[in-house]
């Protein structure tokens, strides 16, 4: 990318981020390697085993906030939590105690500057990340926060299209942009 | 009324996005972003073909059987641009043609009612109307309509005339007639607005009617009709002359609200009934009594947790849902 668009954003320490208390990060560099093949593997329906574990109580906001922070900030070598375009306030579950209802995700970005150009990028990253994670009975609304840019309506509508992105997911080009994003997931 | 699940065609490896009926041969087709169609005979519930040659490189997003065929024929739309043109013969499903025009992804496809012509919309907001010739092979385009301002999500042919409905990323449904004295000239008569959000589908009135119903992103689904002459209030002769073309279309209903979530799939069977389906998982029929329009059954979680994509009618009392599981599901609906 030749022009950086926000050559100067607010950068979060990575230790004061939030985290669930007493949970310690594991640092095995076989198993890290060994999920990120998993994780970016684009065969269909599929989403990490990890949820197993998950199923007993479902998802909440924490959980989300952990998928989708340590995503890449496509032109800043920082994750999207280090640069509060995601926060844990603003995420949103709806996640019922029977696992055969329709659950809801609603996450709300804040792009580091109002006419950020990538801001597109960015929420269909986070889209690509949750379905790719998030058992199927989730429904996933990724919005840009009231006030945060120029285009929100626009934004959103492409955001929130179920068809334009499945068929964002099938360019090759885009998807290696994600693909990069979403290398330092955990 | 009561609707119960009596079959599940399974099979898909992804998403089901459309499927159709040929009502003559009771012949079911479905595709999927697997990127094969799925052909199966709907008396015995078998499966009589698979059309996975990797003639699309993306999604296989809609599919349509050939009307009036003296032998099965089907149209595919795909992500990957193009559009493929299918032939049973023997027992094989044949390629006869792929028709290229579209700059981007093709979302709906669609054959006149007597199969003269083939309609295709895209993300490229055109739309192409193909004359297709007896043998499946040749196909001229006869006419680019570049009349939506975004993507066009669907199009769909009257059931009789040569009409077409059309509907779009731009939260409107447009009606295009052919011209009386240049049958390649199609014209704008109705440009249905007032909608919040994209209209996903349309459907005609299974009549002669100017009627159809629509299905949106804000979880709406309408009726649209063409005012008849007697009951136009002479405003038709105060249009200035250049739009003379245009007709008097108006909201003839809203359907009471069922959905609370984008609605993607409508159908309008030749009984009266009316089938929607969406991302709440929710199949919901209607039926009008005396210009009142009731939900006579609505079915939860028609594919489990999975949204649901497309619906149509075999006939007057079965129904077909495609869903995001793969799955097509027949049910039966019993006037009780």
């Amino acid at each position: 990318m030749s022009d950086v668009i926000n050559a100067n954003p607010t950068v979060l320490d990575a230790s004061l981020l939030p985290k669930r208390d007493g949970v310690v990060l594991e640092k095995n560099e076989d198993s890290l390697v060994y999920q990120e093949l998993t994780e970016l593997s684009l065969d269909g329906l599929t989403y990490t085993d990890s949820e197993a574990e998950d199923e007993e109580e479902g998802f909440d906001s924490q959980e989300i906030y952990d998928l989708i922070s340590t995503i890449s900030d496509p032109e800043h070598p920082l994750t999207l939590g280090q640069l509060a375009v995601v926060n844990l306030a603003d995420i949103k579950v709806i996640d019922h105690q029977d696992k055969s209802q329709i659950a809801e995700v609603i996450v709300k970005i804040t792009p580091t500057i109002t006419h950020c150009s990538l801001a597109t990028l960015i929420g269909l990253g986070i889209r690509v990340r949750l379905e790719r994670c998030l058992p199927p009975r989730f429904r996933i609304l990724v919005l840009l926060k009231e006030g945060s840019h120029q285009s929100e309506n626009q934004v959103n509508k492409q955001l929130n299209d179920k068809e334009r992105v499945s068929a964002a997911c099938e360019n090759e080009q885009l998807l290696k942009v994600i693909s990069h994003m979403l290398a330092t997931c955990k | 009324m009561s609707v119960s699940l009596i079959h599940t065609f399974s099979g898909h490896r992804d998403k089901c996005w459309s499927i159709d009926v040929d009502r003559a041969r009771g012949l079911l087709a479905s595709v999927s972003s697997d990127k094969t169609c799925r052909v199966y005979n709907l008396n015995t519930r078998r499966l009589v073909g698979v059309l996975d040659d990797n003639t699309h490189t993306k999604t296989m997003r809609s599919v349509r059987f050939k009307p009036s065929s003296t032998v099965p024929a089907l149209a595919i739309g795909s992500f990957d641009s193009t559009i493929s043109i299918w032939s049973r013969e023997d027992d094989d499903w044949v390629l006869m043609a792929i028709i290229e025009g579209h700059e981007n992804e093709v979302k709906s496809v669609d054959w006149s009612h007597d199969g003269v012509y083939l309609a295709s919309c895209s993300r490229d907001k055109s739309i192409w109307v193909w004359e297709a010739d007896e043998t499946n092979e040749e196909f001229e385009c006869i006419s680019v309509i570049q009349e939506h301002e975004q993507d066009v999500k669907n199009v769909v042919w009257h059931p009789s005339k040569n009409v077409l409905c059309s509907s779009s990323y731009d939260d409107t449904s447009r009606v295009f007639k052919q011209d009386d004295y240049d049958e390649d000239e199609w014209v704008c008569v109705a440009n249905c607005q007032g909608t919040q959000g994209t209209i996903w589908c349309a459907d005609w009135e299974k009549s002669d009617n100017l009627r159809f119903v629509n299905c949106s992103d804000d979880s709406l689904v309408k009726i649209w009709k063409k005012t008849s002459p007697e009951t136009q209030t002479g405003t038709g002769a105060t249009l200035p002359s250049t739009l003379k073309s245009e007709e008097e279309w108006v909201l003839d209903a809203t359907l009471p609200k069922v959905h609370t979530m984008p609605v993607y799939g409508v159908a309008w069977n030749s009984n009266g009934l009316v089938a929607s389906c969406g991302s709440d998982g929710r199949l919901a029929i209607y039926q009008e009594s005396n210009g009142d329009w009731k939900v006579v059954a609505v079915q939860e979680l028609s594919h489990g947790v999975a949204e649901l994509n497309c619906v149509k009618w075999w006939n007057d009392n079965t129904l077909l849902t495609a869903g995001d599981d793969g799955n097509v599901n027949m049910w039966m609906v019993s006037l009780s």
